[in-house]
């Protein structure tokens, strides 16, 4: 068996391949971990539980302008209801993966000057929540005669009347920690509004950056009812597999309704959410190419240097083989050459890789890199060199001893 | 020591074979210095293979130690070779990325040994070999001489019974092949079996014993041991270390 000291004093004869081998390995753990957890992030980002029953539910959205006036939401509400598998349906001012959305700083106390917690708006009627999936975990729902349209002409001042508010587990959370939020008050600006009850969490329809950012769930709903004139959609809920059904059902019934109008909209909550996130899945194929491509070269790299030495040192290999080498001692020369390798080369890389990740922060908004990544990418690079030199390593252990006393 | 009987090795690559061995008979006793003798081509080395169990035979029986060695596997053949044999080649066969020092240590990586006493021996050996003062250096840096020195250290460092050279002093200039045959003269003085393959009469007369080796088989073999003439002026005078 070799001990480490004398293979490194044989490497430091080999300063330069061994130098720009470390190098290698080291740049690819650099840019492998950051990646990685790139990745995971955007991976992270698209598994984002929205808190909706999004397969069963489809949205639809017809276009506000046109000659025969806005339509109404309620008679097109009622009309989608009688299509055969629609088991409820509302309208709702924006939904889960879409990019417009109502958000406001909502207080503990009122004024200006009191400390804000951003939060999203859902609006709509009393069959939101039931439609959406959304459950009431404590207190209770709105009562009915709190509910009042919104329109573009009533919306001013129907927010400055005194209203009641449903918030969700994780904002009421942040703004009570381990308290009820349930009887509460909250502010924008001077308006009021009392919390009556406190919902599951539901995502806003703008994601943060980070899939576990506890902000993604930061929801209030609001007593108004929305209606096309607001740029509200439809949301219905279809039974089990009905889905692309209903949809084509209610797109013809809305266009039959309203024969001047276009549907905008028409899209069931999972295309949305492929659709929403098609960005980070590009993302995340582009870095695990990257990622891919850059381990496939390391492994071509330590290939290449391997097999090199193999045969420039087929004669010593001979030499250790008459001299009591066992197969395996020979195998495990290589074996131990390249881990020390390798362990010089992610030593090098956790410096680069915070070095990358660093930089990252500074100009893309990255957080910062988690340590685990360090060991991840340091076994994964431990394993690729393991793995790429087996071979050469293992041709090196067929050298017949013969070869110390023949070749030339 | 070692007993070869009606042994034969034969290469075959695809056009030829070859019969580099042809029932090849000879004992060597514990002790003895053998001069292996022959042109070009006969089968000297293809002995030294099989002696030193690098390669296994055709046919014949070869006994080492009283073991017989045939059908034996690689680690115990690695192992006996480690523990038993000496090697000493025509080209010295130093690794050259290690300094003299971790040469003479190589093959007492293959073996349970502590870094120390491996130290401790390689130190012994290179003492005896009389270049104590080039621990550091680098083969390239030596003599030709120096350098096979330097390899008999190696062989001697695992403490062989039996030591196999190969025109040890094939490579070298008369000055440097007279130390290195001084060397091992001494070496045989202190008890160790040695099987020396030249072509140069004058150190084949130095043994006590030369085998003739042509086209694969032993030939004038003396079966009396003539007395060492080395020997004889070397063990009544004072011994000083060969340098080159
Ligand atoms: N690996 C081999 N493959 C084929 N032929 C070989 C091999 N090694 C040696 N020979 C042949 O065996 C014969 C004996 O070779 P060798 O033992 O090296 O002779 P010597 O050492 O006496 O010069 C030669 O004809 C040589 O060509
Ligand atoms: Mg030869």
């Amino acid at each position: 068996m070799m001990t480490p000291r004398p293979i490194l004093s044989a490497l430091r004869r080999h300063k330069i391949a061994a130098f720009l081998i470390v190098l290698e390995i080291a740049l690819a753990f650099a840019i492998v971990s950051n990646a990685v957890y790139l990745v995971m992030g955007r991976l992270q980002r698209m598994d984002i539980h929205s808190g909706i029953d999004e397969r069963d539910l489809v949205t639809l959205q017809i276009s506000s302008s046109g000659n025969a006036g806005v339509p109404s939401a309620e008679a097109d509400l009622a009309a989608l209801r009688t299509i055969p598998g629609v088991q409820s349906a509302s309208a709702v001012n924006s939904l889960p993966f879409t990019n417009s959305s109502w958000n406001s700083d909502f207080t503990k106390t009122p004024g200006q000057d009191a400390t804000g917690y951003p939060a999203t708006i859902y609006l709509g009627s009393r069959d939101l929540l039931p439609t959406l999936g959304v459950k009431i975990l404590a207190g209770r729902g709105f009562s009915s005669d709190q509910y009042t349209d919104l329109t573009p002409a009533t919306m001013l001042s129907a927010f400055f009347k005194p209203t009641q508010v449903i918030v969700s587990k994780a904002y009421a959370e942040q703004l009570w920690p381990g308290g009820n939020a349930v009887g509460k008050l909250l502010y924008v600006d001077k308006s009021q509004g009392q919390i009556v009850g406190v919902m599951s969490n539901i995502v806003r329809p703008q994601l943060s950056d980070s899939g576990t950012d506890p902000s993604n769930f930061y929801a209030v709903v609001l007593p108004f009812r929305v209606g096309p004139d607001l740029d509200a959609s439809y949301v219905l809920r279809a039974a089990p597999a009905a889905r692309e059904r209903v949809l084509k059902a209610a797109v013809t019934k809305l266009q039959a309704m309203h024969p001047t109008q276009t549907v905008t909209k028409q899209a069931t909550l999972s295309q949305m959410r492929r659709e929403y996130f098609a960005n980070d899945r590009a993302m995340a194929w582009l870095l695990v190419s990257t990622i891919l491509a850059l381990l496939g070269v390391t492994a071509i790299g330590i290939v290449g240097l391997a097999s090199f030495w193999v045969q420039q040192r087929t004669r010593q290999i001979g030499v250790r083989r008459a001299l009591g080498a066992r197969r395996r001692d020979i195998l495990r020369y290589f074996q131990t050459e390249n881990f020390l390798l390798a362990t010089a080369g992610i030593a090098l890389g956790c410096a680069a890789a915070i070095g990358i990740n660093v930089w990252l922060m500074a100009h893309y908004a990255v957080p910062r890199l988690p340590i685990i990544y360090l060991p991840i990418g340091a076994v994964a690079l431990w394993l690729l060199g393991q793995l790429a030199v087996l071979g050469p390593a293992l041709r090196a252990a067929r050298v017949a001893p013969t070869v110390a006393m023949r070749a030339a | 020591m070692l007993e070869m009987r009606e042994v034969s090795k034969v290469y075959r690559t695809e056009t030829v074979e070859t019969h580099a061995l042809r029932g090849f008979s000879l004992k060597v006793d514990e002790g003895e210095f053998v001069a292996v003798t022959g042109p070009s081509g006969s089968g000297k080395t293809t002995f030294l293979t099989i002696a030193g169990l690098l390669e296994d035979f055709t046919r014949g029986e070869y006994l080492l130690d009283h073991v017989n060695v045939h059908g034996m596997n690689d680690n115990q053949r690695s192992r006996l070779r480690n523990e038993k044999i000496g090697f000493v080649f025509q080209a010295f066969n130093l690794i050259p990325d290690l300094n003299v020092l971790d040469n003479v240590e190589v093959p007492l990586h293959y073996r349970h040994m502590s870094g120390g006493e491996r130290r401790k021996r390689a130190l012994a050996a290179l003492e005896r070999v009389g270049l104590s003062a080039r621990l550091k250096h680098y083969p390239a840096e030596l003599s030709g001489g120096q350098q096979q020195r330097v390899a008999i250290a190696r062989a001697l460092a695992g403490g062989p019974r039996l030591l196999l050279a190969d025109e040890p002093t094939g490579n070298l200039d008369t000055a440097m092949a007279r130390g290195v045959m001084e060397l091992i003269e001494e070496i045989h003085r202190e008890g160790a079996t040695i099987i020396m393959v030249t072509h140069d009469p004058e150190l084949a007369a130095r043994a006590q014993r030369n085998v003739h080796i042509v086209d694969g088989m032993a030939t004038g073999v003396s079966e009396e041991p003539r007395f060492h003439p080395g020997l004889r002026e070397r063990t009544a005078g004072d011994v000083s270390l060969p340098r080159s």
